[in-house]
Formats: C-alpha cells, structure tokens, sequence
C-alpha cells in the first residue's frame, strides 16, 4: 500500500516535471518561431530621396570644406613664404647696417689711432703746413 | 545628375528591400532599419570606386549591413550597460526613457512583444559569426552560399555555425524559461 502511494507520487512528480519540461519547450519554440514569423518589411518610398538628401548634404558640405580647406592651405602657404620672405629681407637689412657700423667704425678708429699717434706740437706744424703748402715744402726741402 | 549620382540611384532601387530588411533581421525596429540602411548606402557611396570586383557588388553591400547592424547593437548594448549603470547610482536617464517609450509602436510586429525581446536578449548573447550566419539562414532571398561569402567562409562552416546558434540559443532560451 506504502509503495503503490509512493510509486504513484513518484509519477506524479514525474509527470509534473515533464509537463513542465514541455511547457517550457513551447515557450522556447514559441519565441523561436518568431524569426520565421517576421514579415519583410515594406520600404518607405521616402527612403530613396531622405538617402540622396542626404547625400547631397553630407558630401556637397564635404567638397565644400575640402575647397576652403584648400584655399586655408593655400592662404596658409603664402603667409608663411611672406614671412620668410620678410625674415630674409630682415636678416639682409640687418647684415648691410651691420658692415656699415664697422665700416664707420673703422673710420673713426683710424682717426682716434692718428691722433693718438701723433699728439706732439710738432705735428701742429704739419697741420699749419697742411695749410699752406708750399711754405712746407720749402722749409722741409731747407731741413736737410 | 551625373552618371555616378545616376548608377548610385539605380543601385539603391535595386538593393534597398533586401538592406533594410537584413538590418530589421539585427535590430527587430523598423526606424533604426531604416536609418542603419541609409548608413549602409552612404558608406556605399562613399567607397564604391574603391569597390574591387573580388566579391559581387550585392555581397558587399550585404556585408557592409551585416557590420553596420552588429555595430548598432553593440552600442546599443553599451547605452543599455550605461543606463543600468545610471539608474544604479541614482541619475535618470531620460533618453533611456525616451527610447523605450518609442518602443511601444503599435504599428511593429515585433516591438513591445515581451517574447521579441527575450528573443533579442538571447540573440545578442550570441557570438558576431553565429548570430550573423543565423539571421541571415532565416532571412528570405540567401542561400548559404550567399552567406558564406559575406561571412568571407565556407558553406560548411555557415552549416556548422547556423546549427551551433540554434543549438546555443535553444539552451539560453530554455535556460531564462526556466528560472521564470
């Protein structure tokens, strides 16, 4: 009696189970048809002129940008040989001022230099002389 | 109209249906579709003459959606981990709200259906190759040989991944019905 009401709770169980088991299958294979369910979609007759619209935006901007790119590139490239331009004759300018500074310089040495040189009254005579040069030439010819 | 502008009408009219259609297949929304295909077409435009005729010119289009779509889902997967994320620390999102409220077209088969998303959910566990091969198997209008080669692979191997997704997504769905 003990077993028989056991046995039949154990199939009980059992079949619960397998009921459950097949439950679960359905659901499964329920969700699973749903991709062979899907119907193809209609296209929207929008579609093609949204897709060309877009087109026309995203890549007449895109020319666009790639022409003012090239002109910034362009403006770009003559500023920087502007300025090279501008360094150079800069660099030349400063160059020519600075031979001319040693070249007056050099002058105006060599002049300190002779009056260094000669500080003596003597040299006064010379410069007299410088004056009037023939009386020089006379008293320098006498000298010896 | 130029003649590229004119070749390029002439090809969307004649790939259209099946792009939109391949991308629906990934995203199970009309709008993004939509939008997906007309990213798919823009990507065609822009490198068709770097199209090198190795593949026929509709595998390539093919391919370029099957990208586009997985792409789509991993972002989307990214904002959903995000917004969990949010909702987790305390900040609203309101474009979470927004698309979800979006989701409720009466107008979709598949959209708000609880069993589509579960489905998706499912889906979007599985690996690129297999869900790829698999949503393509179920889609009108390719062969394996098709889908072999967008997938650049063998027929054997799509059999194989074809059959290892149903077997993977059988499990998985299984396996979230019964912890219901």
């Amino acid at each position: 009696m003990f077993f028989t009401c056991l046995s039949s709770q154990v199939m009980k169980q059992e079949l619960m189970m397998k009921r459950h088991n097949n439950n679960i299958e359905e659901q499964v294979a329920k969700t699973m048809m749903l991709l062979d369910e899907i119907q193809p979609i209609k296209v929207d007759h929008h579609f093609r002129v949204r897709l060309m619209q877009r087109i026309e935006r995203e890549f007449g901007q895109r020319s666009e940008y790639s022409r003012a790119g090239l002109r910034n590139r362009f403006d770009f490239r003559l500023a920087f040989m502007a300025l090279l331009i501008m360094v150079n004759l800069g660099y030349a300018l400063l160059s020519v001022q600075h031979n001319n500074l040693g070249k007056t310089s050099g002058i105006s040495e060599m002049i300190d230099n002779l009056s260094d040189d000669y500080p003596s009254q003597e040299f006064a005579y010379y410069d007299q002389t410088s004056a009037y040069p023939a009386e020089t030439v006379t008293t320098e010819s006498k000298t010896p | 109209m130029t003649s590229k502008e004119e070749s390029f009408r002439a090809l969307v009219a004649g790939h259209q249906e099946m792009v939109i259609n391949t991308c629906y297949r990934f995203v199970f929304n009309r709008e993004d579709a939509e939008d997906l295909a007309q990213d798919v077409f823009i990507e065609v435009f822009r490198s068709l003459e770097q199209f090198r005729e190795e593949a026929k010119l509709s595998t390539w289009i093919y391919r370029i959606a099957v990208t586009k779509s997985l792409d789509h889902l991993r972002r989307q997967k990214r904002k959903k981990r995000f917004s969990s994320l949010k909702r987790i620390i305390g900040i609203d999102d309101p474009i979470a709200e927004i698309a979800d409220s979006n989701g409720d077209n009466p107008a979709e088969a598949l959209v708000g259906n609880e069993q589509a998303v579960i489905l998706q959910d499912a889906l979007n566990t599985l690996p690129d190759s297999q869900k790829t091969a698999f949503l393509l198997s179920k889609q009108e209008g390719f062969s394996n040989q098709e889908i072999a080669d967008i997938l650049k692979t063998s027929v054997s191997a799509v059999e194989s991944l074809v059959h290892r997704a149903k077997k993977n997504l059988h499990d998985k769905l299984y396996a979230y019905y019964a912890m219901q």
